[in-house]
């Protein structure tokens, strides 16, 4: 018995065809036509005139392009196998050149620095301040091999690692976390990349290391064309292309490459057909890190140096092309890294024409990394839909965002409060009136995330960049305003006023973030905004007609509340109890007004919008113009951070903005807990140079390189641990427990009640 | 005839709780076998058992006269068992011969047996199963279990959220499975008479007991026995 083709299946099970909120002008098929057209225009016009050609393909531009396309077949790998965007693939490939070059060049095997046993024993030992009569066992910190090794089995020892290191991350970090929540796998992933750029600085400090043994001259070629290459960057690029040849064979030809594909997706139906998800995720992890390994190492010698920072954030290109491809074709990836790659090597020869716009003299910088951003934003734009589509893999749960109790509201906060401003005004030494500083500032930047990620569901690693965007602008409303073309388009503007103004532009901006946002979502979100982070940082930051070139941006505030001047109170000299006092009203305004917000119906809106758009939708809440004003309301919250940042260091500049202090902050928030207040206040204690971090190096003289590497390690076991963060998981606990004494009660009325 | 599925005093549920208590059953090769019962009966909780997506509390399954004890999911469906849950776990971003693809060992000729039973995914095999309406996504589920050429398929509740016309034409696709390839099935279906009439025996589990266990001819034919163990009353 068959059921026949003519079983009305399709007409009873009716699926609705639910229309897009808005029409598109033109269709889909016909817009990417149209682009790929230009893009080929583009390219046919480089590759006709010889003199841009050469400076398109150089070796270093395709050598570049490999390494691009290595973190992103990386990345894509990771994607596939496990459901996980690695933001440190570009770390991994990082970290494996160091571990290369220390055997190659030196013969050492370098350890982290942790775990150290004696660590605490240390700590404590340094407290008593009795060194003389502990002798501690050293903890090796190298493994000496007597000598340089030679290239290959220096080169077969960092793929060992390569393999170590990716069952590490599979077995250790990724699998534990393969049901939580797409944010914690980010994090987790942002942990990681802390934790190893923290050991390569602690190690070798953050200069460029040699990776050459003895320089010779590299032999050169000639191609076709007259490209010009030596044999080692054809090796190079050569290998890329195998690599993602095989890899494309692998997933078209393998029931491996559609298993896996099966088994992110659903690891039920997966297992259920007999494949196991372990193995799969397990041997696509490992595949990763080998490929941006082994790339990391070859190109690391190409280019005879290796810091800790370049290849570590090369997974921003990487990130742009492998959403280029999708985070789906190897071929596409790889095709976009070299296109990529070139055209910013491009970008820097054009530079010195005379028609290219210039700032101040020099040319405007960053346009180069403004690159990766457009691709970026172009291709999500034109295949993002403004919904979910039907089948679409909905993303795992958040963190419960807590309506705050009265009692929170009502006792424990009036106690925090209160012994915050008692501890500024008569126990605090300077250093730890600093360290509150820091800590209510800190506090500051974490709302905006509680409000964009822990209300709305909306990963936005853009948020440091919307604090500097209201930093930079205050340093110009503190000094003699805004001029354009010689006209004065905003004049100065006095203390409190000049904040809220600055902050204003950073939500001008952020509704310019919330526009991919409409879009775009999840993970995918998370690299857009990072993109866009990284490109104004580099484009407006560094650009001297922002930053003030060499005289840098300083912000002024009213002189009774210089954080620099000593107040009448307090004890010690310095670190102004006023400039403390301000920063807690300003925390506590802002703590109520997102009280506020979370039990108004705008609240339940967001929250809506968080768990299901397609519902909230269905519902009736304007899925758009709930995310806007969420951005615009997480953006004025970040630029009243940026702007206190500015008045606590007395200036601004774009470090403190930049590409590492964005992941950071936004790791730090969701350690805290990144959807209820209470965690956003223990994330600003968490911070770097915080409270705890103070007490940690003042009171257990925790060496204060140790901050990220401690960090680093906490996100990644917050994230394992306590998918909540700290302050969400001591929630849930209570909840729980609360639950636990209702249920009793209930079952007791059952019973009572009972027939 | 030695059973494919033993069922002996089965203890299971969630988290140390017992949903189901004291279960004994058995599918032998060619039986359809029917699971019946009421919402929260523990049906589906005996199938997730079965195929090692849950730990057994107490007592035994044993498949293909092995123990499902400590053994993981994917081995045990190696062996031979395809269990169509009720969620489907379709691969949506997948296409329709992607997914069919995965259950087939051999290749080809297994698609072109599941292809055989549901000729209506000829026309999709190149859409994508996430865009399937809910009778073709239950379609696709049953072929693709069919593709493992299974010795024993376990099916729970194929008829959620399907209108009963096209349960008509779905069910007799598993006794006409049993009958040609001597596979055992057990099925979980809330159509009790569409069900009777495939199956060769019926179980009926009430609030986590066996209350009634019968031929289904025999069940067919007194309907008040069925009636009494949905209802909560004594079989009697």
């Amino acid at each position: 018995m068959a059921v026949s083709d003519e079983a009305p299946a399709a007409e009873v099970d009716f699926a609705p065809e639910i229309k897009p909120l808005r029409r598109r002008t033109l269709p889909a098929s016909f817009q990417s036509r149209l682009l790929g057209g230009i893009g080929i225009a583009i390219l046919l016009r480089i590759l006709l005139d010889s003199e841009l050609r050469l400076k398109f393909l150089t070796g270093a531009s395709l050598t570049q392009g490999a390494l691009v396309a290595a973190i992103a077949l990386g990345v894509v790998l990771t994607y596939r196998g496990s459901g996980v965007v690695n933001f440190a693939t570009g770390a991994t490939a990082m970290y494996t050149a160091y571990v290369y070059t220390g055997l190659r060049v030196e013969g050492k095997l370098f350890l982290p620095p942790l775990p150290n046993p004696f660590a605490i024993v240390e700590g404590v030992a340094h407290h008593l301040d009795d060194k003389s009569t502990l002798r501690l066992p050293r903890w090796p910190t190298f493994i000496d091999f007597g000598g340089h090794l030679t290239l290959v089995s220096s080169l077969l020892m960092a793929l060992v690692f390569c393999v170590l290191f990716g069952l590490v991350l599979h077995g250790l970090i990724f699998r534990p976390l393969r049901h939580a929540p797409p944010l914690a796998k980010v994090v987790a992933s942002v942990g990681v990349l802390l934790f190893l750029q923290a050991v390569i600085v602690r190690r070798y400090g953050t200069s460029a290391r040699s990776t050459y043994l003895n320089v010779g001259t590299p032999k050169q070629l000639t191609l076709p064309f007259s490209i010009r290459l030596t044999v080692d960057q054809v090796i190079v690029i050569v290998m890329v292309i195998s690599i993602t040849l095989l890899l494309w064979a692998l997933f078209r030809f393998t029931r491996f490459g559609l298993a896996t594909r099966a088994a992110a997706e659903n690891e039920k139906g997966a297992m259920l057909l007999g494949f196991s998800p372990e193995f799969l995720a397990g041997t696509n992890w490992v595949l990763s890190t080998v490929i941006s390994g082994l790339l990391g190492v070859l190109v690391a010698g190409n280019q005879a140096s290796v810091d800790p920072v370049a290849i570590t954030l090369l997974v921003i290109p990487a990130l742009s092309v492998a959403l280029v491809g999708g985070l789906n074709s190897f071929g596409i990836t790889t095709a976009a890294a070299f296109a990529l790659a070139a055209s910013q090597a491009l970008i820097g020869f054009l530079q010195n024409r005379t028609w290219y716009p210039k700032a101040a003299g020099a040319p405007i910088p960053g346009v180069a990394q403004l690159l990766p951003f457009l691709l970026i934003v172009g291709v999500l734009f034109l295949r993002g839909k403004s919904l979910p589509t039907r089948g679409a893999v909905a993303s795992g749960r958040l963190p419960f965002a807590t309506n705050p109790s009265l009692r929170s509201t009502r006792v424990v906060a009036p106690i925090a409060v209160a012994a915050c401003a008692v501890a500024l005004m008569f126990f605090a030494t300077p250093n730890g009136r600093l360290a509150i500083f820091t800590s209510l500032i800190g506090i500051v930047i974490s709302l905006s995330f509680v409000v964009i990620t822990g209300y709305v569901g909306q990963i936005s690693l853009a948020q440091m960049m919307l604090a500097g965007i209201s930093g930079f602008t205050l340093s110009k409303l503190t000094g003699d305003g805004i001029h354009l073309y010689g006209h004065t388009v905003i004049p100065k503007i006095p203390f409190p006023l000049n904040a809220l103004v600055g902050a204003l532009f950073a939500m001008g901006i952020g509704l310019l973030v919330a526009l991919p946002a409409l879009r775009v979502r999840g993970v995918n979100l998370a690299i857009v905004t990072f993109a866009f982070a990284i490109s104004m940082n580099e484009f407006l930051f560094k650009n001297p007609g922002v930053s003030g070139g060499f005289k840098g941006a300083s912000v002024k505030i009213i002189g009774p509340l210089d954080p620099l001047k000593t107040a009448t109170v307090g004890r010690g000299k310095g670190a102004n109890v006023w400039f403390g006092m301000f920063l807690l009203v300003v925390v506590v305004l802002l703590c109520s007004m997102i009280v506020n917000l979370r039990r108004s119906g705008t609240g339940r809106r967001l929250l809506a919008t968080r768990s299901n758009e397609r519902a909230a939708a269905a519902a009736g809440v304007d899925v758009a113009a709930t995310k806007r004003t969420a951005f615009a309301i997480a953006s004025f919250v970040a630029g009243l951070g940026g702007a206190l940042v500015g008045f606590r260091l007395g200036s601004v500049n774009q470090l403190y903005f930049g590409d590492t202090n964005s992941l950071a902050v936004l790791a730090f928030a969701y350690l805290g807990g990144i959807a209820c207040i209470s965690g956003a206040v223990t994330a600003g204690m968490l911070v770097p140079s915080g409270i705890v971090f103070t007490i940690l190096q003042t009171v257990f003289k925790v060496p204060s390189e140790f901050t990220l590497l401690l960090g680093g390690l906490a996100l990644i076991v917050t994230a394992i641990m306590n998918p909540e963060g700290i302050a969400g998981g001591f929630n849930a606990k209570l909840r729980e427990r609360k639950r636990a004494r209702s249920g009793e009660s209930v079952v007791a009325a059952h019973a009572g009640g009972g027939h | 005839m030695a059973a494919l599925l033993e069922i002996e005093n089965f203890y299971g549920g969630y988290e140390g709780v017992a949903v189901v208590r004291d279960l004994t059953l058995s599918v032998t090769a060619g039986e359809v076998v029917a699971l019946l019962g009421p919402n929260g009966a523990g049906k589906t909780t005996t199938m997730l058992s079965t195929s090692g997506l849950l730990p057994i509390i107490k007592g035994d399954i044993r498949v293909f006269g092995e123990t499902v004890k400590k053994r993981a999911p994917h081995k045990i469906a190696r062996a031979g068992l395809a269990h169509v849950p009720e969620d489907r776990s379709l691969f949506f971003q997948l296409t329709v011969a992607e997914n069919l693809r995965l259950g087939a060992a051999k290749g080809s000729a297994d698609i072109a047996q599941a292809l055989h039973y549901f000729p209506a995914l000829e026309p999709l095999m190149g859409r994508k199963a996430g865009l399937l309406s809910g009778g073709e996504q239950q379609m696709l589920a049953m072929g693709r279990a069919l593709t493992t050429n299974p010795k024993l398929l376990i099916v729970d509740e194929m008829s959620l959220g399907l209108a009963p016309i096209i349960v008509e034409r779905l069910l007799p696709v598993l006794r006409t499975v049993a009958d040609k390839t001597g596979a055992g099935v057990l099925l979980i279906e809330q159509h009790v008479d569409l069900a009777l009439g495939i199956a060769d025996r019926a179980y009926v589990l009430s609030h986590g007991d066996l209350v009634l266990q019968d031929d289904a001819a025999h069940l067919r034919a007194n309907r008040h026995l069925l009636e009494a163990s949905y209802l909560g009353g004594s079989s009697e």
